[in-house]
């Protein structure tokens, strides 16, 4: 179990005088709910999940950023000073080693870089800097004098190449694929390279099928899909949360991908706060009635 | 000129050269009238963009630098079947005739000073003779520079229908104490109907100075691809060059380079559509680290009798550092109206969103950067049909990336 806590947090365009976004937001995921953000556009919904995973073109100015683990997190005892991280502290790759991921509205074309490549490397990297975040000093040191007390280490060899092989990888990467109906020969093309826009998407929910996140930050995952890309897409959503107990924060402006994956809470954010939050109904009256009522009641209230 | 490099070297030093390798008269003569013309030869013509002279040829010191007498090179030539790849001396035994037609006919002897010093002084030389039509694969040519200077010439002539991939390397043997200079010369003749795939992976020692022309002539329906690798080396000046003569002909000029600490390379990639539906294509993508500076000129030259004309090209330079410089300057002259053409190139640093995305995924940011730049130069890499220099050249820029 995880929990992502958001508390107050403010932040602007990183650079002087830079645009105010966010103007207090509290929101918590837990680890296997499903939370929609819904809002107009403008109203911080990218940026919050930018934040999130540590986008350096934001400043925080309040506020925080807590992943609260639980003490068996990862299938490892975790002792409790090491059960709360503050994410705004970490790097992006730090982020992600704890379990955050972000799905991108537009994810980046990276030329000469295969997705099995650059998978596997991230799979690796995770493990690898989970590993480093938990390991304390001591630890360390022991783990030291161990090795220099063989002369070969039972993992030597698998070393090099990371945690998880070629060939293992290999054989999770086709699985995944197949469960998400994508099609093998994706793998050695180039990472997002000419891929359309729904193939795109499909490779994020891939993605984060493959690094079996804590929380998955999924920003508009469902813009830009036909309705056959998006049942499977909505599909390996629901197999995020189903199967691995992953909490997810989906961004999007439409009603029509929660057809298919049911949040169990709806948020709605307006001008850098969250306005309103509710049930799946809340997503149904946006559809039908659009923002403005929700605008109405903040600024009578206020 | 500022620098007379023959205050130290003599015309007995030129005719003993000759006389060692057992030249012909007619060569010995070609040598003399290059040293002659020294006196009045410029410079070559370095890469300007507005405002700024990128190379300055004049600042070295070729008296220091060049010890043309006490040359000393390891020369690992691998035939292929049905091809010669033969020394300077063999070839002229051999095939005098063949270079008494050929030595001087692409590349001028007297093109500017540094050639001129080339054809007066060069020591090592390599000939490869491509019959007609015998198809060849794999032909090396590797040098290991093992003194102060180095003077190389190499000439390919590949006759009609037949086809040869060759592989040039240079790189430093034993460390020589002070700056050197290397000094390489390659003409290429390809006849009718003829392929000629040229490759070459340059990575002399740092403090080496490398002038480098490297020109070729495609005859009708005639191929000349190049590809060229610049790593080594404290300053590169090179050319790479194809004159499209006969109708038909192709060339593709392929370039890749990666410059760190205070390396400096003045890149040229020259192209010449002189026969009518001549196709070009060039493709150069570059890298470069802490103060390390490149400036790339791509000429594609349209005739104007040079109907039915395809020429691209492109060229990317990637910056990792802010004390990096670069510029490039693609230039496109037409005089024949019936062209196909385009012509771009970018500089840049390296894309904080591609990076961000890398990184939310898990991998720290110094092996998000190493990916990139691993893929940044893949679209070069896939058009390097010799595999061992597609394998050599990767392993060089991940040495480099330090993997």
């Amino acid at each position: 179990m995880a929990t992502l806590e958001i508390n107050s947090l403010h932040a602007k365009v990183a650079e002087e005088g830079g645009e105010r976004i966010l103007e207090g937001v509290d929101l918590t995921v837990e680890s296997g709910e499903i939370h929609a953000l819904m809002g107009p556009n403008g109203s911080g919904k990218s940026t919050t999940a930018k934040i999130i995973a540590g986008h350096p073109a934001y400043e925080v100015t309040d506020g925080d950023v807590l992943l609260h683990l639980d003490s068996e997190e990862y299938d490892e005892e975790i002792p409790e000073d090491l059960q709360t991280w503050d994410l705004l502290d970490l790097e992006p790759n730090e982020r992600a080693a704890l379990g955050i991921f972000l799905g991108f509205q537009y994810p980046a074309e990276i030329e000469g870089v295969t997705m099995v490549n650059f998978l596997r490397t991230a799979l690796n990297a995770k493990l690898e800097g989970r590993e480093e975040l938990f390991e304390n000093d001591e630890e360390a040191e022991a783990e030291d004098d161990e090795e220099a007390g063989y002369d070969t280490s039972p993992m030597e060899g698998a070393a090099d190449e990371g945690e998880v092989s070629v060939a293992e990888f290999q054989q999770l990467l086709k699985e995944k694929m197949e469960q998400l109906d994508m099609d093998e020969s994706f793998a050695e093309r180039y990472l997002n390279v000419g891929f359309s826009g729904g193939e795109k998407k499909q490779n994020e929910v891939l993605q984060a099928a493959i690094l079996e996140p804590e929380i998955a930050v999924l920003d508009e995952i469902d813009s830009g899909l036909d309705i056959d890309r998006l049942q499977d897409v909505s599909k390996g959503i629901n197999s995020l949360r189903d199967d691995q107990g992953t909490g997810v924060l989906q961004i999007t402006h439409y009603q029509r991908i929660l057809d298919y994956v049911e949040p169990d809470h709806v948020h709605v954010m307006l001008d850098g706060q969250i306005a309103q939050s509710g049930g799946p109904e809340l997503a149904e009256k946006l559809e039908d009635e659009g923002y403005d009522w929700v605008r109405e009641q903040v600024y009578e209230a206020a | 000129m500022s620098t007379q490099v023959h205050a130290t070297v003599t015309e007995a030093d030129v005719e003993q050269i000759s006389a060692e390798l057992g030249e012909p008269d007619w060569l010995t003569e070609t040598r003399l009238e290059a040293f002659e013309a020294l006196e009045a030869l410029p410079m070559p013509s370095v890469i300007r963009t507005p405002g700024r002279d990128w190379t300055n040829l004049d600042a070295l010191d070729y008296e220091e630098l060049v010890d043309p007498l006490e040359w000393a090179e390891e020369k690992d030539r691998v035939e292929a079947e049905g091809v010669e790849v033969l020394s300077w001396a063999e070839a002229l035994e051999d095939h005098g005739d063949l270079i008494e037609d050929h030595f001087g006919s692409v590349v001028d002897p007297q093109r500017d000073y540094l050639t001129a010093l080339s054809t007066a002084l060069f020591g090592a030389g390599t000939v490869v003779y491509v019959p007609e039509g015998v198809d060849a694969e794999d032909v090396k040519i590797r040098t290991t520079m093992n003194s102060r200077s180095l003077f190389n010439y190499t000439l390919v002539v590949a006759e009609k229908s037949s086809s040869v991939t060759i592989l040039e390397r240079q790189h430093t043997g034993e460390p020589v104490e002070g700056d050197q200079y290397y000094s390489g010369v390659v003409e290429v003749t390809a006849g009718e109907n003829a392929t000629v795939q040229y490759g070459a992976l340059q990575n002399l020692a740092e403090d080496t100075y490398n002038f480098s022309i490297k020109r070729g002539h495609a005859d009708t329906y005639g191929t000349i691809n190049w590809i060229e690798g610049n790593l080594g080396s404290r300053l590169t000046k090179t050319s790479v060059e194809t004159r499209l003569l006969g109708d038909g002909s192709e060339s593709k000029i392929v370039g890749a380079f990666f410059g760190h600490d205070d390396q400096h390379f003045d890149l040229a990639s020259r192209v010449w559509h002189e026969g009518e539906h001549t196709t070009a294509d060039l493709v150069t993508r570059g890298v470069l680290d802490d103060t390390a500076r490149s400036v790339y000129e791509g000429v594609q030259d349209v005739g104007e009798d040079a109907w039915d004309t395809n020429s691209y090209q492109r060229e990317n330079t990637l910056m990792l550092s802010d004390d990096s410089e670069a510029d490039a300057s693609p230039k496109l002259i037409i005089n024949n109206h019936d062209t196909e053409a385009s012509h771009s190139a970018t500089v840049g640093q390296v894309d904080q969103d591609d990076l961000f995305y890398m990184t939310s995924r898990g991998v720290d940011e110094e092996s998000a950067t190493n990916m990139l730049v691993e893929g940044f130069f893949v679209p070069v890499l896939e058009e390097v049909e010799v595999d061992e220099l597609r394998e050599d050249l990767d392993a060089l820029v991940l040495e480099r990336l330090g993997i």
